[in-house]
């Protein structure tokens, strides 16, 4: 596969029929983000931009859209290049035999990694039409200007692109070797006509006329349905089945059984659940599935009272035995993705003699080309005798991007050697969804006498994310867990400055699986460090957001024009007279690159035992907005989570099983939950942009955990937070940490 | 058995008239706008209407729609192909993220307008609070109906 060069692939896909196409290679900007993803080398390509010969603009979307629609970003910024209009340009999502791999839509690296690829890409495709035009008008190059869809000259000569393209093809490479034409999206003094402009995404039509989008929405003809069973946890294995009532279910085509595979296909969805209705199993599992197990293994003050954590991310001037102003211990509960859509696929073996792929998937996943690989492996066909059609996901949130449902798809297509579909359940979801672990955090900080921060220590103890089991081959696993997981590190840094500093964390396996959540450990390593910080503020008798923006020094400016824009936004409503009331504030960097600052407005009602968030304001700093609206829908998105994470989500466990089953028993915000928003984009027109979808539930949670602070007096230690918790904790019936 | 869906009779073949209705218009009509999310009505991604009511097609059985006027997602917009205002609404606002909620909220959105031509917030509230959509387009979603609201009461 490696042999066949980006020009092939192109011509073998028919993309280079006519017209003049530009790519460009990624190189060394490969996006490292999960270990299963193919890294894109340098026979990769990243970005296709083609003028065809009927003038038409298209481009392979390099992302899988699932919301975040990073595609239509960078369909404005091919747009911005060749002075066309978004709605001029048509994206195409490549399957797997059109493009060499992609690496896997992740890591909210969409625009980050893509932006300047594919405006080089464009740009590019621009300059080589403009030399085409001089020579189309005997003119020098210097004189044939810009227009809408083409060129003019100041004599008044214009030529659209459809004039200067034909049938003939034309391939233009770009590489890191050459410099880049000049850049329309990158230049700060340019007036710019689609990019920073809040373009409606592309293929919102479809969405809100019912087409299909989504991988179960695919017609194929003659499909079967079917569905295999999901182990509470990968490591399972079974002890006892008992298919005996499935032979009897009407509709039956097939049970399929493997080693612990055990799946059935039948004609209709019904016969399918009633023949998985037939099938009992039970499980050995390595470790018992319960809270207290894994409230056991995250035990942070077990782990340190022991010794040293086993990986220390910053060690400066370390002072264990200080009389300590805060001494805090943080408990964040497991999280599953809960996408709107239970994930599904299609799989289809056609027979040799009908030409073309043998397996062909349908399906919605953030990396097509492991799935690829992975079916090459399950199967023993090779890659090149599969395709990958990746379809819309119906929400990712890092939660789709293994070979799971794929496999269910393919093993029972196989056996019955027909098109088979398969949706997992809402409970298939939530058992086998590979979810956000608990958490632990031990926060010890003190001042020196001025007030100012003296000592920090951060310990932590959480499972394991990127490095999850059953993530990676499991002969890799070991190695690869000599380094530090990249999830696991995130948001674990504070901004404030401190003399002595340690941070120190351990991350374990727990009798769940794990993996991928938004915002990765981020959002529970800010949970306490800014829930620390406002609880010694408080303590101080100072207010906590001067406390937070003096103690950041002057490394952090652009967390600190969030954090005090926020404030200022928040004082445009008054928070109401009267007891129950309060504000808090929080704010936190996201991959060194994303700020975010955050006030909530909360009411907690004792009596009635309701704690409702009235308002959020938000101010975001994630360099360059290309589309305006939709860095705002990712907010207001993130926010709807904050919700979630601070005060309804855990994941159930108990019995050796997952719990929670559906929408009835894991609770995620609905409309009467939202509080009004407020939201402010810090434009930053010469700061390329970073990614916006995990970013602002970094502060979310600690805003509203702040804002219960100032409204009662009470200290959340544990997420989610209960009403019944803060009364408990109110009349002292549980351990209050201060005052 | 038959259907009569967006106006028009379709036949049920005899193996399906035991799934559900959402079954049947995804995998025999070819009406993929429902979509399958919770799988026992508490989520509001497969609404559609029958006999002008919104009900969770996921857990209505197929026999119990026959003999009723069904109404789904596909067949909101006009004759002229143009959208339905609150399909438009929904456009102007770019409510969708993920969009596998939204051809549930727009038909639960709908039958609220049917309803109540001018809601208020509580109303829509109340209408709206059990169709989830994890992406969090809430409040979108309650701008569009207003404005959609808005529109129909100036073209009715």
């Amino acid at each position: 596969m490696a042999q066949i060069t980006r020009r092939k692939f192109l011509i073998a896909s028919g993309w280079v029929a006519g017209g003049v196409t530009a790519l460009v290679a990624l190189r060394h900007r490969a996006v490292a983000v999960a270990p299963t993803i193919i890294f894109p080398d340098g026979e990769s390509g990243a970005t296709w931009v083609q003028i065809r010969p009927d003038g038409a603009c298209q481009m392979f979307f390099p992302r899988i859209d699932m919301g975040q629609n990073a595609n239509t970003g960078l369909a404005q910024i091919v747009a911005e290049e060749l002075n066309l209009s978004i709605e001029d340009i048509q994206g195409v999502q490549p399957n797997t035999s059109q493009v060499p791999p992609l690496a896997v839509t992740a890591g909210s690296m969409s625009l980050t990694a893509f932006s300047r690829p594919m405006a080089i890409a464009a740009a590019t495709l621009r300059e080589q039409l403009r030399g085409l035009a001089a020579v189309h008008l005997g003119a020098p190059l210097s004189s044939i200007l810009d227009a809408v869809g083409g060129f003019r000259t100041a004599e008044g000569q214009s030529l659209s692109y459809a004039a200067l393209v034909n049938e003939t093809s034309l391939v233009i490479e770009f590489d890191d070797t050459k410099s880049a034409p000049a850049l329309y999206t990158f230049d700060s003094n340019r007036i710019k006509q689609q990019v920073g402009h809040s373009k409606t995404p592309l293929g919102t039509r479809g969405l809100v006329t019912g087409e299909p989008v989504f991988a179960a929405d695919v017609p194929v003809a003659g499909v079967l349905f079917g569905r295999a069973i999901q182990p509470p946890v990968r490591t399972a294995r079974m002890a006892s089945i008992d298919t005996t009532g499935v032979a009897a279910v009407a509709g039956l085509v097939a049970l399929v059984q493997t080693d612990d595979f055990v799946g059935v296909v039948c004609k209709t969805p019904s016969a399918v659940d009633a023949a998985m209705a037939e099938i009992e199993v039970t499980w050995d599992l390595e470790q018992p599935i319960n809270q207290a197990e894994i409230d056991r293994l995250v035990d942070v003050d077990a782990e340190m009272a022991v010794g040293d954590l086993e990986q220390v991310l910053l060690d400066q001037s370390h002072r264990k035995t200080v009389d300590w102003a805060i001494d805090l211990r943080f408990d964040v509960q497991v999280q599953t993705h809960a996408a709107q859509e239970p994930r599904a696929a299609i799989a289809y073996f056609k027979d040799a003699g009908e030409g073309g792929h043998q397996l062909q998937i349908w399906t919605g996943t953030q990396d097509p080309w492991a799935i690829k690989r992975f079916a090459a492996m399950d199967t023993s066909l090779s890659e090149e005798d599969i395709i990958v059609y990746p379809m819309r996901l119906g929400g990712g949130f890092g939660g789709r991007e293994h070979y799971e449902v794929e496999r269910d798809a393919v093993r029972l297509a196989r056996t019955v050697q027909r098109p088979v579909k398969v949706q997992w359940t809402r409970q298939d979801e939530f058992t086998a969804s590979r979810n956000r672990p608990a958490s632990a955090h031990r926060l010890r900080i003190n001042c020196d006498e001025a007030g100012n921060l003296s000592d920090w220590w951060h310990g932590y103890v959480t499972g394991h994310v990127i490095l999850a089991r059953d993530r990676l081959p499991g002969w890799l696993l070991p190695v690869a867990r000599l380094g530090e997981d990249m999830g696991v590190v995130k948001g674990a840094l504070s901004p404030y400055e401190a003399p002595h500093q340690r941070v120190e964390f351990k991350d374990v396996d727990l009798p769940i699986d794990l993996g991928v959540w938004r915002s990765l450990n981020a959002a529970p390593a800010i949970f306490a460090i800014e829930s620390a910080m406002d609880e010694l503020a408080i303590q101080q008798g100072l207010e906590p957001v001067d406390f937070k923006l003096a103690q950041m020094g002057d490394q952090h400016p652009r967390l600190q024009h969030c954090l005090a824009r926020v404030r200022a936004l928040s004082l445009n409503a008054t928070l109401p007279e009267g007891s129950g009331y309060g504000r808090g504030f929080a704010c936190g960097i996201y991959d060194n690159r994303c700020f975010v600052a955050i006030s909530a407005d909360v009411q907690v009602d004792t009596a009635t035992q309701a704690i409702r968030v009235h308002r959020l304001c938000c101010v975001q700093d994630v360099g360059m907005p290309i589309n305006p609206g939709q860095l705002r829908a990712q907010i207001e998105s993130n926010l709807t989570w904050s919700l979630g994470m601070a005060l309804f989500e855990r994941l159930e466990v108990g019995d050796n099983r997952i719990k929670s089953t559906n929408f009835d028993n894991y609770r995620i915000p609905r409309m009467a939950d939202m509080p009004s928003v407020d939201i402010e984009i810090v434009d930053q027109p010469s700061i390329p942009p970073a990614g916006a979808g995990e970013v602002a539930l970094i502060a979310g949670p600690p805003a509203i955990a702040n804002a219960i602070r100032n409204a009662t007096g009470f200290r959340a230690l544990k997420l989610p937070i209960s009403a019944a918790d803060i009364t408990a904790g109110l009349r002292g019936d549980r351990q209050v940490p201060v005052n | 058995m038959k259907l009569k869906v967006n106006g028009v009779e379709r036949p049920v073949a005899a193996a399906w008239q035991n799934e559900s209705l959402l079954s049947v218009l995804r995998e025999q009509l070819g009406l993929t706008g429902a979509r399958l999310s919770c799988g026992i009505g508490q989520c509001g991604a497969c609404v559609v209407h029958v006999n002008g009511q919104p009900v969770a097609s996921c857990v209505l059985p197929v026999s119990e729609a026959a003999g009723t006027e069904i109404l789904t997602i596909e067949g909101l917009a006009r004759e002229d192909a143009s959208l339905h205002p609150l399909q438009q609404a929904w456009l102007d606002a770019a409510v969708p993220q993920c969009g596998y909620c939204q051809s549930g909220q727009i038909m639960q959105a709908l039958a609220l307008l049917q309803r109540i031509p001018d809601p208020d917030d509580a109303q829509i509230t109340q209408a709206m609070n059990g169709n989830l959509c994890r992406c969090g387009t809430y409040d979108r979603i309650r701008t569009s109906i207003k404005n959609a609201a808005l529109v129909m009461r100036e073209t009715r």
